[in-house]
């Protein structure tokens, strides 16, 4: 994965061969086959999959132990927005590969959506909901949203805290907590 | 530098309204025989030709109609279908009385669209790759603005001014969601079901919080 990955880093994922992550990695070509028999839509989809596994997992570290959903919406759209921004490789991919890149990553999100919303669904469980909400759906909505907005800022500056606060506790969440805190 | 990009956002909007009210008879039946093709053969296999014969017209014919050729042609498209949309829904959304009715009528047409038209539910099973790269990431900036163009005559009627761009954002992007990856728990077809989505989620979300005592 380190070689693949590599080689998206300097030459950009429609240039990414088995050949050239075999190299990369320092095995033979036989063994990446062995491990990715599809060849190399197999190992493109791996990639993928793999550096946003790394994007998420990086930013549950960032956010760290919380126990609100409110103040866990407010960190991860910010260290979410900013890690995205500060993606070199994934920047880069964007402005040049975008028609390759994104239908890969959507095919990547469905699992993620999946993740966001069991993780949300569970910590909604232990909050005053409003009356009519149910956990799953409201989950699935906030996970939509919160994928969608850090991917695109849109109306919000996520760079000002307030903005953020007013969005989260203002809008996103005030439909679903009883008592989502001052906006 | 916002106000550009709304303004060039409104004459978007505006120019897909005037262009559907005023296309002739010609321009109307090629875009229906693009349609055709499109939902037949998908949208990367469809060539000027295949839709001169579809129409019964000459080559040139069409090549006038889309001076862009090939690449323009999607665009084209579009935009005579949303104009077409823009015109058909515009009457229903106005004579919504609540907000409430307002975002059921906007959800329901919006999510029809993408669900139920032969041609963008052909595109999105089959070519995906044609559109998802234009709905994400900086490209979607574009989208959202043109979707807050769309909204705020409507929006406007029942939300403060700076209530509006906030509110169809956040509408916009939800209604892509569905519409890309339906969700089991929505049947977007059910009037109630959608009206319950409104009520309990949207209306709570779009609905400005009160002000901060200062």
């Amino acid at each position: 994965m380190d070689g693949a990955y590599a080689c998206v880093a300097r030459d950009g994922l429609g240039k990414l061969t088995v050949e050239g992550a075999a190299q990369e990695a320092g095995v033979a070509r036989a063994t990446v086959y062995r491990t990715f028999p599809g060849g190399r839509d197999e190992l493109v989809a791996a990639v993928v999959s793999w550096a946003v596994g790394d994007f998420f997992a990086g930013l549950a570290l960032e956010i760290g132990p919380v126990d609100d959903v409110a103040t866990l919406l407010e960190r991860g759209l910010v260290a979410g927005r900013r890690r995205l921004a500060e993606h070199d490789v994934l920047q880069h991919a964007l402005q040049v590969e975008a028609d390759q890149v994104v239908p890969q990553l959507a095919s990547v999100m469905p699992a993620v959506l999946a993740f966001l919303r069991r993780d949300l669904a569970q910590r909604l469980a232990g909050e005053r909901l409003r009356p009519g909400v149910d956990p799953q759906e409201a989950a699935d909505v906030l996970s939509r949203l919160a994928l969608s907005l850090i991917g695109t800022h849109g109306a919000w500056d996520m760079d000002d805290p307030a903005t953020v606060r007013r969005l989260v506790r203002g809008h996103l969440l005030a439909g679903v907590l009883e008592d989502p805190g001052r906006p | 530098m916002t106000g550009t990009v709304a303004s060039s956002a409104d004459a978007l909007v505006d120019g897909w309204a005037t262009g559907y009210r005023d296309a002739d008879a010609l321009e109307r039946r090629l875009v229906e025989a693009a349609r055709s093709c499109i939902a037949r053969w998908g949208l990367r296999k469809t060539t000027l030709d295949d839709i001169a014969r579809e129409a019964g017209v000459g080559r040139a014919t069409v090549y006038r109609a889309f001076p862009g050729g090939k690449d323009r042609l999607a665009e084209a498209v579009l935009c005579h279908e949303a104009g077409r949309l823009f015109t058909g829904y515009d009457a229903a959304l106005s004579a919504a009385a609540t907000l409430e009715d307002l975002l059921v009528v906007g959800v329901t047409g919006a999510l029809a669209v993408m669900q139920d038209d032969e041609v963008v539910r052909s595109v999105l099973a089959h070519e995906p790759d044609l559109v998802l790269p234009h709905f994400a990431f900086h490209r979607l900036e574009r989208f959202l603005d043109v979707a807050v163009a769309l909204c705020r005559p409507h929006l406007g009627r029942f939300l403060p001014d700076d209530a509006v761009h906030p509110a169809a954002d956040l509408l916009a992007r939800l209604v892509l969601s569905f519409g890309f990856r339906p969700a089991p728990w929505l049947d977007t077809r059910d009037p109630a079901a959608v009206r319950r989505l409104v009520t309990t989620y949207l209306v709570p979300a779009v609905t400005p919080p009160p002000e901060e005592p200062s």
